[in-house]
Order: structure tokens, then C-alpha cells, then sequence
């Protein structure tokens, strides 16, 4: 009884699993244990990076409807951050005090509101005066990072990989505090005129309410303290980086990619798309036109180059390890897998892959978030008329749509080349993944993500032995995406709505 | 006046548009504290626009809504359920994919509402007590139904927006409704949607005719049931063919 109602609600998700299990039992008794095995840790390496770029895609889509074209640009931006951070942080230390002297700046609405809210300013000069202090914000801003040299900066990290020796003694000098502590203070002044032209002066009809105001006071003090700190310590921080531990500079770079990607996420959402959510197409658009400028950017800074990231410690002391045992011990380069040699950092993102779509599924069914999250995703205004700020929530899912993406970029950054071409070629598979698996779903993706991933593996190993030409496996997983979309419509596991 | 001490929701010469549609041309009405109000009116005159007006989800585009003394136009809608006004929507519009306990977890706005006021909910509605780890898709209309008026229930609200909560319901649940909703009329304010003449005239003490976007007639209802004239003119139909079994 319980048996057939568990058949009824899982019957997509346990067919696909057991058609994959009979191919599986195929493949092995053809190709023979060690190219099965191979083949198919392979397929898992894959599956985990495009399960972490469509982790955020469908998130994203199911409780906002927005495609987020940039999605794979995330993940270049996570992958940029973490291996910038990881060889040579200075110029993210550099960056960082003017970025949050700028969100202080923003924070300010709540607080600056009370002040500005009763000027006695006639309602015809109010939207010109709030045009004029965008205008002056934005030349504040631009004065405050006149003669930052931000080129010189990112190159920096070129040379310390390069060169690589020794990377403390291409920690270069940068700007004296004397003369540029003067930048942060500006971009705070800059983004306090954009929140005070936020505040609407001389317009009563907006409501803050007191409570409101003292968090605001709180994150701004919060901000220019986090802001001192990182004026002071950027210096001191990326040499106290890179002296770090390997192992331990590559989590803190883990860290830094997908706070990165989030932060930009958060914004992204806050400023470009949520003006749209009444034109959902611009909102296509808008993202589009973004993966393009941060392509562009990213060539910018550290020209259009293929960087390799140098694996951390934990996975490159020479040598096979005998078993998973072995490897933990000794940190070996390669694993002995059913007698299959197999890089262990791969096994590292499988295992990454896995913990995120661990994660996710719990955040989702157990957390107040995954509740309101599950909620918004059938009726958003129901969930706005409980008293919830649905906005919020849709600024946050973005912005952890963007930082798993970002994860997966410097997850990936050390066996991928880190080049501006990655955020494409991530994003189209993570789309196909998401339509395989159906729009909204996390264990969609992750069933999507498989399937992709493995027919990747399986299409570039018949090639090989078969001498086809490598395009087949490409090909593999349009085909795939074609049949689903035959079968289901809305994908495998997609609201049939 | 005295009065206006007992307004708990003044609303005056609202304007909504919906897309380019005028839907309400100039709604105003007034709802007293610990009173159940009634809007009635034909379909589509305007009623369940009123109460998303109220509450923000269709902002109005003029006029003005003070709820507790505070003005409410400009807010957001969440900002105004905070406030303290609950919602039940037409089709209950219950999370179908949270079970019975997460939809009513949902609505908490400080942590520890639901077991606060889980004695009073379960009280009104012994029936979610069991139900409370089933799904929200497997409930049946009239479950559904009291799950989103105990939803509304959860967090400290003081006013009540309900949209036609007999809809659907057969009769004997339909007047288990009723007995929730006049129980709750006791500590809450109650302004109420409902076609069913009938049991707008039996739960109500006042009442307002909306027709056309407009609200044109407002009294007590217990006069209201004695003007047929009226009843005639603007609830018609719908007034005989529900309330005719009487």
C-alpha cells in the first residue's frame, strides 16, 4: 500500500533511475569494469559542475520566472574570484573597502529618511532634485575611483601564477593609506546620495518605520566598520594570505568566490531586474546583455587568457593512493578506483556536487525559507499577504542562485581553464539540464544533471573507440533534451500546470 | 463623536485600476471593531477588488484607507498584513505543496505564534489537528477552507478580510463556517465577501452594497433583510435562487 502510493508520486524519477541502472548494467558487461568506471566518474564530474550552474537557473525560474542568462557568467565571476583570491588576493583586498564603503553608503535609506522626508520641498522640484543627487552620486563615485589603477592591480595575479615560485614575493605595493583612504569616504558619500534620492525628500507619502530605521543604523555602522578594517588590512591581508596553508587558503578562496557571486547576485537582482518583474522578456534581455559586459569586463582586467589554477595541497602530493582511504591520509595527486586511476580532485567536486544538492533539498523541505520558497513558487501574493516581504526573498534566492554558481566556478577552476568563454559554455548546458529536469525543480536538475553529464562521458568515450568525430557527444545532450521534451513537455519532474 | 473610536477600518473614495480597467469608481466604507461587516453586490461589481485594495495587492490609485488610525496608501501589502490583517482569498488559495502544519507555520510573524494560538485554532477547527502533516493538495474543499481561515488566524491579527468563505461548501459545513466565523467576531473584526445572502444575513451586523465599483447602500443588516426593494435592485438574482429556501 505504501509501497504504491510512494510508485505513484515518484514514478518519473524511479524510471529514469532504473533506465539509467539498465544501461549502466549494459555498459559495464560491454566496455569491461575499467573504462566503465572511467567513463562514468567522468559523467559525475560533469553532472555535479552543471548541477551547480542549474541549481540557481531553476530556483530562480521557479519562484520568480526569470531566466538568468548571466547564471554562467556567475560562475566565470566565482571562478575569476576564487582563483585571483587563491594565487593572489591582492587585488580583491584592494577592491574590497571601496564595494562595502558603497553598500554602507546604500544602507543609508532608512536612516537618512526621517531627516530628508519633512523638507518642505514643493512636489514639482522633487524628482528633479533626486535626479540631480543621482548625477552628483554618480560623479562622487567616479572621482573616488579616478587613478585606481584596477588593471595593474588583476595582472598582478598573471604574473604570481606565471611566475608562481613564489607568490609572496609578488605581493605588490599598493596605493599608500595616506592618499587612499580618501576613496572609501567618497564612495560612501556616493551611495549615500543614491539612498537619500531612494528616501524621496519632501515626500511624506513614503513610510519607514522606526524599527526599520535602527536596523539600517545598525548594518551602516556594521559596514563602515567592516569597510575600516578593510582599508587598514589591505595590505597586511594578502601577505597573511597567501603565508596561509594551502588547503586553507583554497576553502577561504571557496569562500570568497561564492560571496563574490552572491554579493553580485544580490545587486544584480536589486537594481536590474527587479524594476521588471511587469516586462518579464526585458528581464531575458537584461540578463543577456549582462553575460555580455561581464565577459567583456572580465577580458578587460585579465585579458582574454586561459589561467590554470593549481590544485590545493590536499590533491597534488605526487603518487596513486591505493584506496579513498589511502587519499585522505595522503593527499595523492590520483585515487585507485575499482582499479581505475582517477584524478581525486574530480571526486572532490562529485562530492561538492552532491553536498550542495544535499543541502538545497534540506534548506528547501526543512527551513522557514524552503517553506516560504515552496510557498511563493504557487502563489506569490498569498505569501505577500501573510506579511512576508516577498521581494526579499526573491533578492535572496537570486543572490544564492548566483553563489552556487559561483561555488561551481571555483570548484571547477582547478581542473577547467579559467577563460571568458566558461560562462557560456556552462550556461547552455545548465539550461538543457533544467528543461531536461523540468523548469522549478532542484531534483529535476539533479536528474538533468546526470543524464547530461553522463551521455558527455559515454558520447566522448564511443567516439574515441569508434573514431566518430567528438561532436556526437556535444550532440548527445540536444538529443536528450529533444526525446525528454517529447515524452514530457514540461520536462521530468516539471509542474504539469 | 465617540464613533470614530470604534472605527477599526475607514475606507474613503478609493480608486483601483486594474491593467487599464477602472474597477472601483469610488468605494468608500466604514468597519466597526469586534463587528462582522458584510460587502455584497453582484459578481463582478467590485467586492473581492475592495478587500485586495485594502490590503495592497491591487494598490488604489486614489482615495485614502486608515486601519487603526494609520494610513495605509503607499504601503506594501505585506507591510499592511504586518499591521495586523489577515486574509482568507477566494479559492482559500492554500499552499498545495506545504503540508496542513507548514501553511499555517507560514503565516507566523514572530516565532512561537502558531503554538501560542494553536489551542485557539484546533479549538475552532478540531479537524487540522489531525490533519496537520497531511498535504495541502489532498484536503477537500471545506478543509481547505477552514485551513485558510485558520491561517489568517496564526499570526495577531485584528482584522479579518475573508472572500466568500461558503463557496463550494455543502451545507453542513457551511454552517460549521459560520459558527467559526461568529466565534471569532467575538476578539477579531470581520469584514466578509459572501454571495450566500443567506448567511450574510444570518453572521452580519452591517452591511454595504457594492454595484458597479461603486458602494451605494450601507446599513444594518437586519433592516436590510426586510427591503426587498433593495434587495431586489441590486443583488437580484443570486438573493432568490440561494436564499429562497428559507
Amino acid at each position: 500500500m505504501k509501497l504504491k502510493a510512494f510508485w505513484r508520486e515518484n514514478n518519473t524519477l524511479l524510471t529514469v533511475l532504473l533506465i539509467l541502472l539498465a544501461l549502466g548494467v549494459i555498459g559495464w558487461s560491454t566496455m569491461g569494469t575499467q573504462p566503465f568506471v572511467r567513463t562514468t566518474l567522468s559523467g559525475f564530474t560533469l553532472s555535479a559542475l552543471y548541477f551547480m550552474v542549474a541549481a540557481g537557473l531553476t530556483l530562480v525560474f521557479g519562484l520568480m520566472d526569470v531566466l538568468n542568462f548571466s547564471q554562467g557568467s556567475m560562475l566565470m565571476v566565482g571562478a575569476y574570484a576564487g582563483w585571483q583570491f587563491y594565487t593572489n588576493p591582492t587585488f580583491l583586498f584592494g577592491l574590497a573597502p571601496l564595494v562595502f564603503a558603497l553598500m554602507a553608503g546604500l544602507a543609508m535609506m532608512a536612516v537618512i529618511h526621517p531627516w530628508v522626508a519633512k523638507w518642505p520641498i514643493p512636489e514639482s522640484w522633487q524628482s528633479r532634485l533626486r535626479a540631480g543627487l543621482i548625477v552628483l552620486a554618480v560623479v562622487v563615485g567616479v572621482l573616488a575611483v579616478v587613478g585606481v589603477d584596477f588593471r595593474g592591480l588583476a595582472s598582478t595575479a598573471m604574473v604570481a601564477t606565471m611566475v608562481a615560485a613564489d607568490p609572496l614575493a609578488e605581493a605588490t605595493p599598493q596605493e599608500p593609506l595616506a592618499s587612499f583612504w580618501i576613496r572609501p569616504v567618497l564612495l560612501f558619500l556616493a551611495g549615500a546620495l543614491i539612498a537619500m534620492a531612494q528616501a524621496r525628500p519632501g515626500d511624506p507619502t513614503v513610510v519607514v518605520h522606526k524599527d526599520q530605521s535602527r536596523r539600517s543604523a545598525f548594518l551602516v555602522g556594521g559596514l563602515l566598520l567592516v569597510t575600516a578594517i578593510a582599508t587598514l588590512g589591505r595590505e597586511a591581508a594578502p601577505i597573511a594570505v597567501l603565508s596561509m596553508n594551502g588547503n586553507l587558503r583554497f576553502v577561504l578562496a571557496l569562500l570568497a568566490g561564492t560571496l563574490v557571486g552572491a554579493g553580485l547576485g544580490a545587486v544584480i537582482e536589486m537594481t536590474l531586474i527587479s524594476p521588471l518583474y511587469v516586462r518579464p522578456l526585458y528581464q531575458i534581455i537584461i540578463t543577456m546583455g549582462l553575460a555580455f559586459v561581464i565577459s567583456e569586463l572580465i577580458q578587460l582586467l585579465w585579458d582574454p587568457l586561459p589561467y590554470a589554477m593549481s590544485r590545493p595541497p590536499a590533491f597534488s602530493q605526487p603518487g596513486k593512493a591505493e584506496n579513498i582511504w589511502a587519499f585522505f591520509r595522503g593527499g595523492n595527486t590520483t585515487v585507485d578506483i575499482l582499479g581505475v586511476t582517477f584524478p581525486s580532485y574530480r571526486l572532490f567536486i562529485i562530492a561538492l556536487g552532491v553536498l550542495m544538492f544535499v543541502a538545497l533539498t534540506l534548506t528547501l523541505k526543512y527551513t522557514r525559507l524552503g517553506m516560504i520558497i515552496r510557498a511563493g513558487v504557487q502563489d506569490r501574493e498569498m505569501v505577500e499577504a501573510l506579511g512576508i516581504n516577498v521581494k526579499r526573498i526573491f533578492t535572496l534566492v537570486f543572490s544564492m542562485g548566483t553563489g552556487l554558481a559561483a561555488l561551481g566556478g571555483i570548484g571547477a577552476a582547478p581542473f577547467v581553464p579559467v577563460e571568458p568563454v566558461m560562462g557560456d559554455r556552462y550556461l547552455m548546458q545548465g539550461f538543457i539540464t533544467v528543461v531536461i529536469g523540468g523548469m522549478g525543480s532542484t531534483t529535476g536538475a539533479a536528474i538533468g544533471a546526470l543524464l547530461l553529464g553522463l551521455a558527455r562521458a559515454f558520447g566522448d568515450y564511443l567516439a574515441l573507440k569508434f573514431s566518430l568525430t567528438p561532436a556526437i557527444s556535444e550532440a548527445s545532450t540536444v538529443i536528450i533534451m529533444a526525446l525528454v521534451l517529447l515524452v514530457r513537455p514540461a520536462g521530468l519532474l516539471g509542474r504539469r500546470d | 463623536m465617540t464613533q470614530s473610536q470604534d472605527i477599526l477600518l475607514d475606507v474613503s473614495a478609493i480608486h483601483t485600476f486594474i491593467g487599464q480597467f477602472h474597477i472601483l469608481e469610488g468605494v468608500s466604507l466604514q468597519v466597526q471593531r469586534n463587528s462582522i461587516t458584510v460587502l455584497l453586490g453582484r459578481n463582478g461589481a467590485g467586492k473581492t477588488t475592495t478587500l485586495k485594495s485594502i490590503l495592497g495587492l491591487t494598490p488604489p490609485r486614489q482615495g485614502r484607507v486608515l486601519f487603526d488610525g494609520r494610513e495605509l496608501q503607499g504601503k506594501r501589502a505585506y507591510d499592511i498584513a504586518a499591521m495586523g490583517i489577515g486574509y482568507v482569498p477566494e479559492h482559500r488559495a492554500i499552499f498545495r505543496n506545504l503540508s496542513v502544519g507548514e501553511n499555517l507555520r507560514i503565516a507566523e510573524r514572530q516565532k512561537g505564534d502558531l503554538d501560542r494560538k494553536a489551542d485557539f485554532i484546533f479549538g475552532l477547527f478540531p479537524d487540522l489537528k489531525r490533519l496537520y502533516k497531511l498535504s495541502g493538495d489532498h484536503l477537500s474543499g471545506g478543509q481547505q477552507q477552514m485551513l485558510a481561515v485558520a491561517r489568517a488566524l496564526v499570526a495577531d491579527n485584528k482584522l479579518l478580510l475573508i472572500d466568500e468563505p461558503s463557496e463550494g461548501l455543502a451545507p453542513i459545513l457551511i454552517e460549521q463556517m459560520m459558527e467559526a466565523i461568529r466565534e471569532l467576531s467575538a476578539t477579531l473584526t470581520v469584514l466578509l465577501v459572501e454571495q450566500n445572502f443567506l448567511m450574510a444575513s444570518r453572521l452580519a451586523q452591517f452591511y454595504y452594497i457594492i454595484d458597479d465599483g461603486k458602494s451605494v447602500h450601507c446599513g444594518e443588516m437586519a433592516d436590510l433583510v426586510h427591503d426587498e426593494a433593495l434587495i431586489h435592485r441590486y443583488l437580484g438574482a443570486s438573493v432568490r435562487v440561494e436564499g429562497g429556501g428559507q
